[in-house]
């Protein structure tokens, strides 16, 4: 039993990644444009403050993770669109595998993109190589669950993928201004130093900036926060997906 | 020119007659436990009561041509029937055991395409056959055999997106029937299908059913019911209201005879016998007739029917 529910999930995830590599456009961008704004900034930054290199590569990295969380969100809105996911629930899969299987996929584009942005941060921008990799890891994978679960609620609450490109494009740009992706929070009007910590952008900044710094301690606030409000999201998204869309505009 | 009130059709539920019939033909496959028994289901959207007490059964190897008019119920309940909601009350099994613990036995082709656009025919079935416990040697076997009897072989490595909405049709009840289900559903599958893949579609649902399946198959259309053998099932503002073959639904309804004349005048009448009312209708026309035309009745009738009977 347990080896037909691997088998399922497994084949739910090649499925997923079949989808994603048909469609690559949206990757693709959110890699590459990132890397365009390291270069262009990056003498401003180095300029501007102390830790320059730092910022040039966390700041781009975390506001354009934010925006592919439209990728999750997309992957999901099309079984809305294609009328695909009721299909699905009707086989023998469980709910858990098929959540498994359909995210499973989107979580390893979120840590692809963010170790692409990495490794080019480090082999072109000039960011120190961090000293203990695990942590780097970890980090990433918080927050890539972290924006897993926050673009799978999202898609469970919008009507369009017109209304999702809209959110998470408006919410990448609140998220990661006020996490401190363009501009240092030290440096930001008191009103949004203050409310900063509301972003999750600023938890995601903050566990990056330690992981390179290979500061564990310094990891376990952010990491936490960023956790708790993974699973929050998280779990609303799986009690919506296991209900389908039945004639709902919504879930 | 004459119209008459329609006779009562049979089998209609304020009758003692029967609201499960006894079996009709291909004996063998249909006797026993009755594959799909739902009673009772009842279900509101809102203001909208989509079913009302809907009573169904379906035994191994029948196909029960669900019919209706819009908004009578029929997806509602398919959708009941796949697990994908839930009832507000009543009871359906599946083979003894309700939608959700008799998933991998039910195979559904909903009304609407349901298909992945970028993903080839062949892919869908891999998927939908896999997920539904089909491995290596038996699924690439089921896949040949189906897309076969569907005509869908030259389309196998096309994506959905790129077929003609036949043969998206096609597609969507192969991946329905892939891993041969004991119960399946579908729900207006021939819907804007051209003759092709009508036939095609009616040819595969027959070798299921003949292979044991249980088949629910909704639909407007009465002469694809009647080439299927299918026993009736006529639902109305949620509830099954008649239940019966179509000879025996449509036994006394009035068909209609219609005389074309050569001035260009229709005649028609409402007939139970037609030979008397063309008889009728001939002896004081005093034209050359340019057209006869003998309608037998058919589903419109008897909805027609159930409706003057309900006030409507």
């Amino acid at each position: 039993m347990a080896t037909d529910a691997l088998y399922r999930t497994g084949l739910m995830a090649k499925h997923n990644t079949l989808l994603r590599l048909r469609d690559p456009g949206q990757l693709i961008s959110y890699i590459v444009m990132p890397m365009l704004l390291m270069l262009v900034f990056k003498p401003l930054y180095v300029t501007a403050l102390k830790s320059g290199t730092l910022q040039a590569v966390t700041g781009p990295l975390v506001m354009f993770s934010v925006f592919a969380l439209s990728i999750v969100g997309n992957s999901i809105m099309v079984e809305r669109e294609w009328r695909t996911w009721d299909r699905l629930r009707v086989t023998r899969s469980s709910r858990a595998e098929l959540l498994l299987g359909k995210t499973l996929p989107a979580f390893v584009i979120l840590l692809l993109q963010q170790c692409v942005l990495l490794i080019f941060g480090c082999l072109v921008i000039g960011l120190p190589v961090p000293p203990t990799m695990g942590w780097i890891m970890l980090a990433v994978a918080v927050w890539g669950f972290t924006l897993l679960a926050l673009g799978s609620a999202l898609a469970t609450i919008v009507r369009s993928r017109g209304d999702l490109g809209m959110v998470s494009d408006l919410g990448a740009m609140l998220v990661s201004a006020l996490g401190g992706a363009l501009v240092p929070v030290s440096l930001m009007p008191a009103w949004a130093q203050h409310i900063a910590p509301a972003s999750p952008g600023y938890w995601a900044m903050s566990l990056l900036r330690a992981a390179i710094g290979g500061d564990a301690s310094g990891m376990v606030r952010p990491a936490l926060v960023c956790l708790a409000i993974g699973l929050v999201c998280g779990a609303f998204a799986t009690y919506r997906l296991s209900r389908g869309w039945g004639r709902s505009h919504l879930l | 020119m004459s119209l008459r009130t329609p006779a009562p059709p049979a089998g209609r539920e304020d009758e003692p007659a029967p609201k499960a019939l006894p079996v009709v033909g291909r004996g063998k496959a249909r006797a026993g436990r009755a594959m799909l028994e739902v009673a009772g289901l009842s279900k509101r959207y809102g203001d909208v009561q989509a079913l009302d007490g809907f009573d169904l059964t379906a035994r191994p190897g029948e196909i029960v041509g669900l019919v209706g008019h819009n908004g009578a119920g029929k997806s509602t309940f398919v959708e009941i029937v796949s697990g994908l909601i839930r009832a507000d009350s009543g009871t359906a099994l599946i083979g003894g055991e309700e939608p959700a613990k008799a998933r991998g036995r039910i195979g559904v082709s909903p009304q609407n395409i349901a298909l992945y656009p970028p993903i080839t025919v062949r892919e869908h079935l891999k998927l939908f056959g896999g997920l539904s416990g089909l491995r290596r040697k038996a699924l690439t076997d089921a896949i040949d055999e189906l897309t076969a009897a569907l005509r869908l072989t030259e389309f196998l490595d096309r994506p959905a997106g790129v077929l003609s909405g036949g043969q998206q049709r096609r597609t969507q009840a192969a991946v329905a029937m892939i891993h041969r289900p004991a119960l399946l559903l579908l729900d207006e599958p021939t819907a804007g299908a051209d003759p092709e893949t009508r036939q095609a579609l009616l040819d595969a649902v027959k070798l299921r059913a003949a292979d044991g399946a249980a088949v629910v198959y909704t639909t407007h259309y009465l002469t694809e019911l009647t080439e299927l053998e299918a026993t009736l099932a006529v639902a109305k503002r949620g509830r099954v209201v008649a239940r019966g073959t179509s000879a025996q639904l449509l036994e006394g309804l009035p068909g209609e005879v219609r005389v074309t004349l050569a001035d260009g005048t229709e005649l028609h009448e409402s007939t139970t016998d037609p030979t008397a009312a063309l008889m009728r209708l001939l002896a004081d026309t005093g034209q050359p007739v340019v057209s006869v035309d003998v309608r037998k009745p058919d589903l419109d009738d008897l909805y027609r029917s159930l409706a003057v009977l309900d006030g409507d």
